[in-house]
């Protein structure tokens, strides 16, 4: 059932990401993307792949926050609840297969070790904490860079 | 529930936005669920090969998506600080954009 509902998750942000026209909302639904896709991996055993995939997203995710920021400019346009409940439905049909059907079996599931022996014998926490600073510092800037527009010194 | 289907999922909402969207930055935001769709390809096939195999072409598929996400925001800067816009159209053709507007006024 959680992989289940991690799926539709995962189609329903995808779509989001894709159909939303204002930047800001857009890269926030791709976070969620790399999220329900980070969460699909360790919840289907593959732990090192899981640390991985949110690294690499939250890399991803600063710099598109930062450039989204710098380049877009003011939020001028917030989706219409209409055009959102269109994609939202659409998604959750989208993803129906995906969760419901199996054409080869049985689910595929990747042996890999504990999260526990993941984090500390072969150092994902290192990964992981790295992704953090990297992420709450460009938070901080993303601040900053907003504090200073909404006052006009930009 | 089939990864191999939801994987095809995500490819297909990718071509979509790529073929359809003119914003750079949903370009971008195509690739990466592409790249995705392909990343979760290789993960979840590596056990019926190798874990090994799997493992280093995981390595490899992260580290290409990285790279072309390093090209294509470079793309976006680049192009936005010397157009103004981000928009294919555009940026394909900037000057039959230019002797459109300026009929238009």
């Amino acid at each position: 059932m959680i992989l289940e509902a991690l799926t539709v998750g995962l189609v329903v942000s995808a779509c989001f990401a894709v159909f939303i026209d204002e930047a800001v909302y857009s890269v926030a639904a791709l976070a969620g993307t790399f999220l329900f896709t980070s969460a699909l991996y360790a919840s289907s055993g593959a732990i090192f792949v899981a640390v991985f995939q949110f690294a690499v997203g939250v890399g991803t995710l600063a710099i598109l926050f930062l450039s989204g920021e710098m380049l877009g400019g003011k939020i001028e346009n917030k989706p219409k609840p209409r055009n959102v409940i269109v994609v939202l439905v659409s998604g959750v049909l989208l993803s129906l297969p995906a969760a419901f059907l199996s054409f080869f079996g049985a689910t595929s599931s990747v042996p890999s070790p504990s999260f526990g022996e993941t984090l500390w014998n072969l150092r994902a926490v290192d990964v992981v904490l790295q992704g953090l600073v990297v992420l709450i510092v460009a938070l901080g800037i993303g601040i900053v860079l907003f504090e200073k527009e909404r006052k006009g010194e930009m | 529930m089939d990864f191999v289907i939801l994987s095809l999922i995500l490819l297909a909402v990718g071509i979509y936005g790529l073929l359809t969207k003119r914003e750079l930055l949903k370009v971008f935001i195509s690739v990466e669920l592409i790249a995705t769709a392909a990343t979760l390809n290789f993960v979840m096939l590596a056990p019926s090969v190798s874990e090994q195999v799997g493992e280093a072409f995981l390595v490899l598929a992260f580290s290409t998506d990285t790279a072309v996400s390093a090209v294509i925001l470079a793309l976006l800067v680049i192009a936005r600080k010397k157009y103004g816009t981000s928009d294919l159209s555009q940026l394909v053709e900037p000057e039959k954009q230019k002797d459109k507007s300026e009929v238009e006024t």
